[in-house]
């Protein structure tokens, strides 16, 4: 990788919002992505990687090069949107041959890659060099997102930036056209920063997450982390954790602490860089990890906490039953549908909950 | 954003529901609605046609082509059609870039100025010509030093009957040009800059085209608003005389059958050319590059 991307305490101040000493870096092919809900500043962040705002303080490098005081013209960037912003004036093959390339980078990173400047080759690349003639408007989304792309490789840029590419989109093209954009993203090997606020959009294409909150990142880390040990209530939300619960830290050896919930006693690891454990904590618990089971099964074991409990309510999701479950505290299980056929509200179950599968958060 | 085609909007006929299906229970009251929409536009319509038409039916074509022969006639048409002509163009170089700068760019005081924008539309149009005489006659704030220093002259020349016509005829570009700018996508733009290419070339390649329609629009009522001023011109020049003062004239002097003579040649020549504006304007862009 040429020079590598960063962002360097990124600061500024747009009307009422504030972007808080942002720092992350993308490195080698990586696709970054910064997660967030509505007025996070993930498009700040991302129209200010692009030039579009002038930072109050901080650093932008791309390819290496410092490009904070450079114009977004400048800093071969290819920069993707919501229906991907085609330009409706113009048929496919204008919309890409309208690029042009400002700064030479030293190689082509792709050896399938066909010349920057040759749009006809860049259309056959991406499969659509039929519809070169077309208007943008008579395009499927599909046939969009390979013209965007076309387009964006033409500027024959150091980074992708994508905003929220999918949002307009219904689920099932929305699935799609996010696994062709990755497969496309790992045989360009051009590193990508993409913003979206739907954590699956993020677990699909992310190496690392940047999770953004008030224009600050409270998390960042690869995309099994977040969604596995997410640093606070926030992202476990965000992420789509189901069981959030307050708990008190009652003794804490090494790594491993025990927490009363109500009158129950669980034990937890606790993560690396834990410092003296403050008192009120909460856990985050995936309702895949609680195992639900007959009573009699239990069979004691130092790596899994069992609780007692009964049936509060069923939900069927498709595939998946929702279970509600009283064991002292509220908690949501997953079952596969034929496993739940026996329960009822007020069936006695225990839930078993791996040690490990409790992120230990501060409250 | 981009120009809806004709397909698009045909399902809105009279009689036929915009969604092709009849809802239960009611299956006449979108046709009943459109009927009477339809019956009063009609009455809109003929109101705006008829007096026209009258008037081009009302001409015996010897009385017709004796005055259409008159020299200060034929000249006082090609005066007006040359003064709306550059006004247009003095209202087309400094009125889209304003409109782009009101689209894009938030500041205060921005409503007022738009509102000053409009005041001209507001104002009868011999109090305007009073306003521009103060400023543009003899002794005018810009009149004076005007004809000392570059020898400009704003009375009894086309420089004053321009002026005058881009004062009360400027808003409708301004007006057209923003609507059609703050139409484009933001982020068009955007996507334009990081493809390499700089804030004037993203202009005129991307914004500009795209709010073309608009802003043709805008200039073709600004000339055609210009053809037809009639008050402010007569304040501030008079003479050489426009179309419009010229029929004023022949009105008052030789009475209605002159005068309408030369209103129905002025006619012709206005509508023709309006029509031919509006053609250009509709005609969709890109289109031509399929």
């Amino acid at each position: 990788m040429s020079g590598g991307i960063a962002v360097q305490s990124l600061t500024l101040t747009l009307g009422g919002f504030r972007l808080d000493k942002l720092d992350f870096a993308v490195a080698g092919h990586e696709i970054v992505v910064i997660l967030g809900p509505n007025g996070a500043g993930k498009s700040v962040t991302l129209e200010t990687i692009a030039g579009f705002h002038r930072p109050d303080g901080g650093r932008v490098l791309i390819g290496g090069r410092d490009v904070t005081a450079l114009p977004p013209e400048r800093r071969n960037i290819g920069f993707v949107v919501q229906q991907f912003g085609l330009f409706p004036h113009l048929n496919v093959e204008r919309n890409v041959a309208i690029a042009r390339r400002k700064h030479r980078s030293p190689a082509a990173r792709t050896a399938a890659l066909p010349p920057a400047d040759d749009a006809a080759a860049l259309l056959a690349y991406f499969g659509v060099a039929r519809l070169a003639r077309r208007m943008p408007e008579d395009l499927s989304p599909g046939e969009k997102q390979r013209v965007a792309l076309a387009r964006a490789v033409a500027a024959a840029p150091d980074l992708f930036l994508f905003d929220e590419p999918f949002s307009a989109l219904d689920t099932q093209t929305r699935v799609e056209l996010r696994d062709e954009l990755l497969s496309y993203l790992r045989a360009l090997a051009i590193p990508a920063i993409f913003v979206t606020h739907d954590y699956t959009d993020a677990l699909t294409l992310a190496d690392r997450i940047v999770v953004l909150r008030d224009g600050a990142a409270v998390q960042i880390g690869p995309a099994t982390e977040i969604f596995h040990r997410p640093a606070n209530a926030f992202v476990a939300r965000f992420v789509g954790v189901e069981n959030v619960i307050d708990a008190s830290v009652v003794a804490a050896s090494g790594a491993m602490a025990t927490l009363a919930v109500g009158d129950q006693l669980l034990r937890a690891a606790l993560p690396p860089h834990w410092q003296g454990a403050p008192q009120r904590v909460r856990l985050g618990i995936r309702a895949e990890q609680v195992v639900v089971a007959p009573p009699a099964e239990a069979a004691p074991s130092p790596a899994v906490n069992r609780l007692t409990g009964r049936v509060t309510g069923l939900r069927t999701l498709g595939p998946l039953v929702k279970i509600e479950i009283d064991c002292g505290f509220a908690l949501q299980a997953y079952l596969l549908g034929p496993q739940a056929l026996n329960l009822a509200a007020g069936s006695a179950v225990t839930a078993a909950i791996a040690v490990d599968a409790i992120a230990v958060m501060p409250d | 954003m981009t120009e809806k085609t004709p397909r698009a909007t045909a399902p809105m006929l009279p009689g036929a529901p915009a969604n092709g299906r009849r809802r239960g229970g009611a299956p006449s009251r979108p046709d009943r609605l459109y009927l009477l929409f339809w019956f009063f536009g009609s009455i809109l319509v003929a109101f705006l046609v008829v007096p026209l038409v009258a008037l081009a039916l009302s001409q015996s074509w010897p009385n017709f082509a004796a005055v259409a022969r008159m020299a200060d006639v034929d000249q006082a048409i090609a005066l007006s059609l040359e003064g709306a002509f550059l006004s247009a163009t003095l209202a087309a170089l400094a009125g889209v870039p304003l409109a782009y700068a009101l689209a894009r760019t938030a500041f205060p005081g921005k409503s007022l100025i738009a509102a000053l924008i409009d005041l001209p539309l507001a104002v009868p149009h011999t109090v305007a010509g009073i306003a521009l005489l103060m400023v543009f006659g003899r002794h005018g704030v810009f009149g004076e030093p005007l004809q000392t220093l570059v020898g400009l002259k704003f009375w009894g020349t086309i420089a004053g009957i321009v002026v005058a016509m881009l004062f009360v005829s400027a808003p409708y570009t301004v007006n057209a040009a923003r609507i059609g700018f703050e139409a484009v996508d933001p982020r068009l733009e955007k996507i334009a800059r990081t493809l390499g290419l700089g804030p004037w070339r993203t202009f005129l390649r991307i914004t500009l085209p795209l709010a073309r329609a608009s802003i043709m629009t805008g200039v073709t009522l600004t000339y055609a608003r210009s053809i037809s001023e009639f008050g402010a011109v007569v304040i501030l020049v008079y003479y050489p005389m426009t179309a419009p003062v010229l029929v004023y004239e022949l009105f008052l002097r030789f009475g209605l059958d002159q005068a309408s003579a030369a209103a129905v040649l002025l006619l012709a020549v206005s509508l023709a050319l309006f029509l031919i504006l509006r053609a250009l304007a509709r005609a969709a862009p890109g289109r031509a590059n399929r």
